[in-house]
Order: C-alpha cells, then structure tokens, then sequence
C-alpha cells in the first residue's frame, strides 16, 4: 500500500491553496478555450509538483513571457481582450500564473481575491441551484485556505481547519439572507453590456419554416411559468398568444413587419367577456421583444422597467429585448372578440399568397370556396369543411416528417400528410387564404405543465406550437387550430402524450414515462421543478420591485407592536436561560467565589493564579475600604478555605455555603 | 475624551482583557477586500446576478464574522503577570507572562510583545502564542537592562489576526511587574579583600596565604601586592602593563565586604561592581561572607537568600525604595 508522503506545514497549506483554485477555475473548463483549461491545469499541476518536490518557484524572467504569450493567446481565441469571455479566460490565466509567483502573505491574499472574483463570474455562465451548491463547497474550502495561513503556531489538522472555515460560513449565512433580503437593489446594467453578454437562446421567433417548431420541441428550456390568481382554465384552453405571421413566400412565414411600435393599440377593437382569468407570467430571457399571454389578454401591460408596445395584429412587444428574466400581470378573458369591425376590404394583407406554388392546394381552395358559395355558407362552413378533412384523411402528427419539396403544402397535404404544427397551421392557412378566406398563423405556447407542488404551470419551448387565425365578418378573427383536429389529445394533454410511443428507451418513451402523474419519477420531477421556480423567483429574480413588494408585505405583517414586543420576550428568555444555566453549571461555593471575585476586581485586586483565600484575605485587609465590608470580605474567605481545604459534614456545609452567599449582598 | 486606545493602560498583575479594551481595525488585507467586494457588487449589478448578490453578501456576512471572530480571539483572554527573575546588568530581564483562556473556544496566532511607549504600532520581537481553550500559556519576554535596580515592565501589546486576516485586533495591558537588575559584576576584580576579622586561630589574613599567580592590575590594588619582576621584564611598548600578585586566602578567617574599605576615588558604579563580584566568588569558592553596604549590615553567612539579600543592596544603593 503507498503511503502518503508526510508534508511539512508549507507544503500542506500550499496544496490546500492548488486546491482551492483548482476547484474555483473547474467549472469554467466548461466554456473556456480548450487550449486556456489545458494551460491552467499545467500550470496548477507544475504548482503541486514544485511544492511537493520542495523546489523553487520559476524566476520572474521564466514566468513573463509565459504569461505574454498566453495573453496573445487569448486574443488570438477572441481577437479582443475586452468582454466578459476574454476576461473570465485571463482572469483564470492569471489566478494559475500567479500561484506560482507567490513570495509574500500579500500574494496570497492576491491569489484569494483572484479567486472570489472568478466565483463570481462562475454566475455568467450557470446559475442553478446545483452551481450554488458547488460554489458554497468552493468557499468553504477558499476559507479553509485563507484561515490555514493565519495560524502562527501548530496547524490543526484539516478536518478542525474546515469545521472552523465552515463554522465561519454558518455565521455568515444569516447575515447574508438579511443583506440579500434587505440591501436595496439596482436595477443593471450600470453600463451598456459588452456584445457577448448573453448568448443567443431558443425560443419563439419571427419567422417560421418547416423545422423550426420541430427544434423547439426538443427543448425542456423553460420558456415562462405561470401562476395563475384565478382558478386556471382547462389545458385544452391554455394557448399562449406571441407572434402573428402573416406573410408567406412559399416556404417561410414571416410577420408583418412596419407597425410595431404604438403604445396603444387604436387598430385594436376587443370585445372581452366571460371570466377575468388574472395570471402572472414570469418570463425567462429570451433575448427577444415578444411577451406571451394567454389568449386573450388587453395588450397595455404594465411591466416594470419596460415600454410595452402592441402591434395591429395584437403582438405584444417591450422595446428592449428580454436580457433578463421579468415578471408582468395579465388578465385574460376566454370570451372575447377581435377586430370584428374591420373594414373586409383592408383584409387583402392576409389573403396574400406566393405565386406560383402549390397549384393543388389552391385550386383546392377555389373549390371549396365554390362550394360553400353554393351552399350558401360562410367562411365557418370552409373551416369545417378542411378541418374534417384533415381528421378524416389520416394525418399523422409526427416530430419526424417526411422532407417536403418546392411546393411544400401541395406535399403536405396529398401525399406524406405526416407533420407537426407548423405544417397543419401553415397548410390551413393556405388553404384558408386560397379558399378566400383571411387567415393568418400565429405562433406561441400551447399548454404547460401544472406542478402541484407549488401551483405554478410551467411552459417549455417544447410547447411551442402554430395555429391559425380566420377573419370572419362580424365575429372577427377566430382561432383555428389544425393540429387539435389531427391530434386532439395534444392540445388536451401535451405534446408528450400526443406523440405515438416510437421506442422504449428512446426519447418519446421517456418522456411518456415523465408524463404519467402518478409514477415517482413524476413526483421527483415535480418537486425538483417547483424547486427551480422557487430558486429562480426568489434568488435569480430578486429584482428592485420584488424586493419592494416583498419587503413591503413583510412590514404589513410584522409591522405591528406584537413584533418588538415578541422580540424583548425573546431576548429576555435567552438572557434569563443563560443565567439560570450559569447558575446551576457551578458549584455554589465556586459561583460565590467568582461573584467575590468579580467585586474584588473592581476594588482592583485580581487573584493571581494560585492564589490562596488566605494571602488574598491579607490584600483585601489593605484595601482602603469600610471596616464591615472587609470583615465581611475576610469571614467569606475563610469560610471558603474551610469549605475547600476541610472536612466538614453536610450540615455544618450546608450553613458554610449558606452563610457565604449572604456575606457578599 | 481621550483616546482609549492611546491612554496610558493602568497597572495590574492580572487583567482580563474585556470586549471594551479590545480595539480593531481592517489590516490592509481587509481594505483590498472591501475594494474586492464593491468589484463583485457592480459586477453582480451589471450583469443582474442574482447569485452574484448572494456570493457578494456572504463574502461580505464572512467578513463581519472574522471581524468578530478576531475581536473574540483576545476578548475575555486573562492575563497574570508571571515571574522575573533578577539578572546582571547588561543581561535581557525575562519577563513572563501567562494567558488563560477561560472560554471554551481555542485561541490562535496571538503575538504578544512590549511596545515601547509612544510607539502604538510597534511591537519589539513579539512571540506567537496559542492557548487552547480551558489551557494557560506562558510567555517569557525580554527587555534589555542596562542599568542596576528596578526595571519595568514595558506595556504589553497583544495583537490578533485570526481566523482571517481581514481585520486587525489589539489591546494592551501595563503589567505590574519589575525586574531586580543586579549591578554589572566587575570583570577582572581584585581579590577578596585582605582585611577582616581573623578568626579565633588566627591563621593568617584572608587572600595573602597562598600566592596564586598573577592578573592585571585593578585599581584599587594595593602597591605592596604588584609583581615588579614581571613588570619590569615587559617594556610598555611591548604591551607590558601593571600586573598584581593574585593570592588564594585561607579559609579560616571570615571575610567582611565593606563598601567604606573601597577606595572613595573609585567610581560609586564601579565600587558596587567590584563588591558584586566579590559577593559571586565568595559564593562560588563557599567563603561565608558578612557584608556592609551603608546601614546594611549582614553578618557572614552563605546561601542563596544572603547573596540575593547582598545583591538586593548593592542593586538599589543610592536609589528610590533603597532600605
């Protein structure tokens, strides 16, 4: 068996600091350049080597152009040295280089500091509670590093070293909890952010082409939760409204663009009815404009720290793109009207089809179109009319479609008929607008997850999806959802019980396994998830106005006279506690002594150690005080010699204590 | 009001060094620090990290703790004055001084160390000390003396760093403690003094029985006892000097140190010099010794409590609290 080497003290707390670094740079591996973690783990490792070898550390004109050269590197990596990633990557650089230019105890503090610093910028990158977590180990060990250096005398080992650290720690989480609760929060940024800020993110775009859905439907990225102050509508009514594409150019849908920016939507009329369904949405960064309510919410929300803006297609906008999590209020109405009055002769923009493709579907529509004129209908007897065929025809809706050509819809709809949303909204819409009927796609969120833990619907980009919209006079628009008519069980559950279960262990079988309520899988998930939510409302998104609200709400209910009264009665209780514990800890005769002992001293005599009762009976004499006092004085310490120092039953005992603690008042 | 921190601390033999004489401030280590954290706060602010807050807080909650960890680390810390023992002038007087830590937590890295009055961030050659909770610890520090009779005990200063480093903690503390500093023994004395009582036999003086070599000459020698061949056979310019014949004495008479006998023309430093010396050899050699320094009168005896007794007297001849 290998024995591990003996270290002298230096070596032992040299180590601890490779350590601590080591643990600090770790989850930066993770993003920084391939080339930067290999360096830093060399040199840490040169580190160790030299501290166990007992060597001396590299000279100045060794280190400097090694450190030269990998500032050149990091440029040559980001071809800027300025911004969050090039810094992090120098930042770790030089917390590695400068372990091993370490002289004096000003170093290490530099190499600390270095450290703390880089712990920080650990939180650009991740944020989750598994990343607190690490990092609470981090500092703990950091700690361990920094008081480790502080002792002058025998070192005690590394266990007594980290109960201490963490005892430190333990301390300073209250105080902590009380400056993260209470310190007044400004809102960031302070400076324009550098570019490289925020990465890009998954998410509800713009535009929408065969595939794009598809992708988010693969993501378990939150998109937003929810919760909800009235009770909750049925999942099957849980359509989240965000981008309304309207134009078409034979592949990609886009939206209308030119008109976003009106604070109060005047092209708007709305007829909102039914039930108030007030909901409170808590939007992850999206790096884009667009906020989702649910179907159908007056647009003019107020979101703090934002401008809101609507468009003519009811689209709601905030100025800035989402570059942090925010919070906003919504009340959505499940009965309402849109743009009924709207003039059919302005609805051209949304019959508007490409020329030249998909001859089948339009013509298609023209018949349809003939038909119901024939029958006399309406535009409600086309809807019909396309939405039974496309429960009657054996749609599929599949994650996996088959690839579709030129004239996408034609494909779609004759021959593979195997799509997701975007194919069934995309092709109805076509098919609307060749039957003559206005109609446009709007894209968004349909569902969501309820957690019963905490009560919060969760929404994913997984439940991204497209529907349509179809202007009819006199009602105005009306949603269509194409895909409820192929796969009803998606609108009415989600997307993972629609989808048919393909394989056991692939990735529908999984989720299928997610999705059953019951199994404990479920149940762990659901905590964990309500977890997460209470991590990101309460420690991500402590932001200025939750900070006021809870502070706020805090006062209302401890702000009354119970509150200091109740902490006087606490104060008091602990202080008498104390008391009484001292009390019954010491002996009586000791407790007299030490009460004698507390009036001497502030005669100014403290008995040295060793001190008999008989030679501090011989300075009491001298002090200058009244003659019964020191008689007084004099009969306490000897009966305490005698209580001490003589054999004396218990009776003759119990008078000595007795009288001895009636001697002192 | 005055500068607690600056006022002369009062005497005593023991103290318990109370929260309200300990005094602390951030090292320069804690001032980075405090730059380190408004670094990590604008970061956190920027960037809007929620966890960012937190790590800036807790560094900063951390900091507050060692503030008080460090305060703690001296609070409560009783202090006894130890002993001193007499020394020699031109010797180091050891102080010794012990720590109780009452508490029940363990207290590190303590230096402790005299600091010279008007120099409050000073410490001369302090000493590390660790008491471990429950435990005492005892410390010998040392002060040069230089001059015979009493030596003070300089202030003590007791300075904390731990657990880490961040804040700075101090107290002093003027221990009533002083150090008997004995006169320098002079080198190259002359012998035992010729005159004394001859004891009842009558064998002779003491010191002129045998011839025991030669010395250099002391002044203060008598003439009659200077070697004049020896003198005579080195030219100066050679380095020949003054050399006296060195006798043994006899051990029968008893020998008397008088202060008057010394020649007045000496030194008053050098004359308590000589009879230092001659209290150590009549001690090393076991000669019983009376001794006579202004009314101090000792008849002979031998013994540690009569050459401390003789050596208390030559120390504080002439000076205050000499009785």
């Amino acid at each position: 068996m290998m024995r591990l080497p003996v270290l002298t003290r230096d070596k032992a707390d040299t180590l601890l600091l490779v350590v601590a670094a080591l643990l600090v740079i770790a989850p930066h591996f993770a993003h920084l350049p391939l080339w930067t973690s290999a360096t830093v783990c060399v040199t840490l490792c040169w580190r160790a080597l030299l501290t166990l070898r007992g060597r001396r550390l590299p000279p100045v004109w060794l280190l400097l152009p090694i450190a030269l050269l990998a500032m050149a590197g990091v440029w040559h990596s980001y071809r800027t040295l300025l911004g969050r990633d090039p810094g992090v990557a120098m930042l770790a650089l030089l917390l590695a280089f400068k372990l091993l230019e370490m002289h004096a105890r000003r170093d290490l503090f530099v190499v600390l500091f270095l450290s703390f610093f880089l712990l920080l910028t650990n939180f650009f990158y991740s944020q989750t509670m598994l990343t607190a977590l690490g990092m609470a180990v981090t500092l703990v060990v950091l700690l361990t590093a920094q008081l480790t250096f502080q002792y002058t005398g025998a070192v005690p080992p590394l266990t007594r070293r980290l109960r201490l650290a963490g005892k430190v720690a333990l301390l300073a989480t209250p105080l902590a909890a009380l400056l993260f609760i209470g310190f007044p929060r400004i809102q960031g940024p302070l400076w324009g952010l550098p570019g490289d800020a925020r990465s890009a993110r998954t998410g509800i775009s713009d535009t929408m082409a065969p595939g794009s859905m598809t992708n988010l439907a693969l993501s378990e990225e939150v998109a937003f939760r929810v919760r909800f102050l009235d009770p909750a509508p049925p999942q099957n009514r849980l359509y989240w409204r965000g981008v309304v594409l309207s134009n078409y150019d034979g592949r990609t849908w886009t939206r209308i663009g030119g008109t976003p920016y009106r604070r109060n939507a005047d092209g708007l009329t709305m007829g909102l009815g039914g039930r108030p369904i007030r909901h409170e949405i808590t939007m992850e960064a999206s790096e884009r404009r667009y906020l989702f309510t649910l179907e159908l919410t007056r647009p003019d929300l107020p979101v703090s720290g934002q401008r809101v803006a609507t468009s003519d297609e009811l689209e709601t906008f905030t100025l800035r793109p989402l570059q942090e999590r925010i919070r906003y209020r919504a009340t959505a109405h499940s009965d309402y009207t849109l743009q009924a009055d709207l003039d059919p002769a302005l609805t051209g923009k949304w019959l508007q089809l490409p020329v030249g493709f998909n001859p089948l579907t339009r013509a298609m529509g023209a018949r349809l179109r003939a038909l119901a004129q024939e029958r006399r209908g309406g535009t409600p007897e086309i809807v019909d009319a396309v939405l039974r065929l496309l429960r009657e025809q054996h749609f599929e809706y599949t994650l996996a479609p088959a690839l579709l050509g030129r004239d996408s819809v034609d494909e779609f709809l004759f021959r593979t008929r195997q799509g997701f949303c975007e194919h069934f909204a995309g092709s109805f819409v076509f098919l609307m607008r060749a039957a003559g009927v206005p109609a446009r796609v709007v894209t968004g969120y349909q569902g969501g997850e309820f957690n019963p833990v905490d009560g919060y619907v969760t929404v994913r980009q997984s439940d991204a999806h497209a529907w349509a919209e179809v202007w009819i006079a006199g009602q105005g628009w009306r949603r269509v959802d194409p895909t409820a008519a192929v796969a009803p069980e998606r609108i009415n559950a989600s997307l993972a019980r629609a989808l048919p279960a393909q394989a056991p262990f692939g990735l529908t079988g999984l989720l299928a396994l997610q999705n059953d309520k019951d199994s404990w899988l479920s149940r762990l998930r659901f905590r964990l998830h309500a977890m997460n939510n209470a991590w990101n409302q309460w420690v991500l998104d402590y932001n200025p106005e939750r900070q006021q609200n809870f502070l706020a709400e805090l006062w209302d209910k401890i702000g009354t006279w119970r509150t200091p009264a109740a902490a006087f009665l606490l104060a008091a209780l602990v202080w008498g506690g104390r008391r009484w514990r001292q009390a019954r800890a010491a002996d009586p005769v000791q407790a007299a002594y030490a009460r004698l002992c507390r009036q001497l001293a502030g005669a100014g005599i403290v008995p040295a150690p060793g001190e008999g009762p008989h030679s501090l009976a011989l300075r009491v004499r001298a002090l200058p005080l009244p003659e019964e006092r020191k008689a007084a004085y004099a009969e306490f310490l000897e009966l305490y010699s005698a209580l001490r120092y003589r054999a004396l039953d218990d009776d003759e005992r119990n008078r000595s204590a007795a009288r001895l603690a009636s001697l002192l008042r | 009001m005055a500068r607690p921190a600056l006022r002369k601390p009062e005497r005593s033999a023991a103290t318990v060094l109370t929260m309200r004489r300990v005094y602390v401030l951030p090292s320069r280590a804690g001032v980075a620090y405090v730059v380190l954290l408004v670094l990590m706060l604008v970061g956190a602010i920027n960037y809007t990290l929620g966890l960012g807050f937190a790590l800036t807080f807790f560094a900063g909650a951390c900091a507050i703790v060692d503030m008080v960890l460090t305060v703690r680390n001296l609070a409560g810390l009783r202090l006894v004055a130890g002993r001193a023992p007499p020394v020699f002038a031109g010797e180091e007087a050891q102080f010794e001084l012990h720590l109780h830590n009452d508490g029940k937590a363990d207290r590190c890295a303590i230096r402790i160390g005299f600091h010279p009055p008007g120099t409050p961030w000073r410490m001369q050659a302090p000493h590390a000390a660790d008491v471990a909770a429950g435990t005492s610890t005892a410390v010998a520090l040392a002060v040069p003396a230089p001059r015979r009779g009493w030596l003070d005990a300089p202030p003590v200063r007791l300075t904390t760093r731990f657990p880490l480093g961040l804040f700075g903690a101090w107290s002093t503390w003027q221990p009533d403690l002083r150090v008997l500093v004995y006169p320098f023994p002079e080198q190259d004395a002359p012998p035992l003094p010729s005159r004394g009582d001859a004891s009842a036999e009558g064998h002779g003086t003491v010191g002129l029985d045998n011839f025991a070599g030669i010395r250099s000459y002391q002044p203060g020698d008598p003439v009659r006892h200077l070697a004049w061949r020896q003198i005579a056979r080195l030219h100066p310019s050679d380095g020949g000097q003054l050399v006296t014949k060195h006798f043994d004495g006899g051990a029968v008479a008893e020998l008397l140190l008088d202060f008057a006998d010394l020649p007045l023309q000496l030194d008053l430093e050098l004359r308590l010099a000589r009879m230092t010396q001659w209290v150590l050899q009549a001690e090393a050699r076991a000669l019983p010794y009376a001794f006579r320094l202004g009314h101090h009168h000792y008849p002979a005896a031998l013994g540690d409590a009569h050459r401390a007794a003789c050596l208390r007297a030559l120390a504080l001849y002439g000076q205050e609290g000499f009785a």
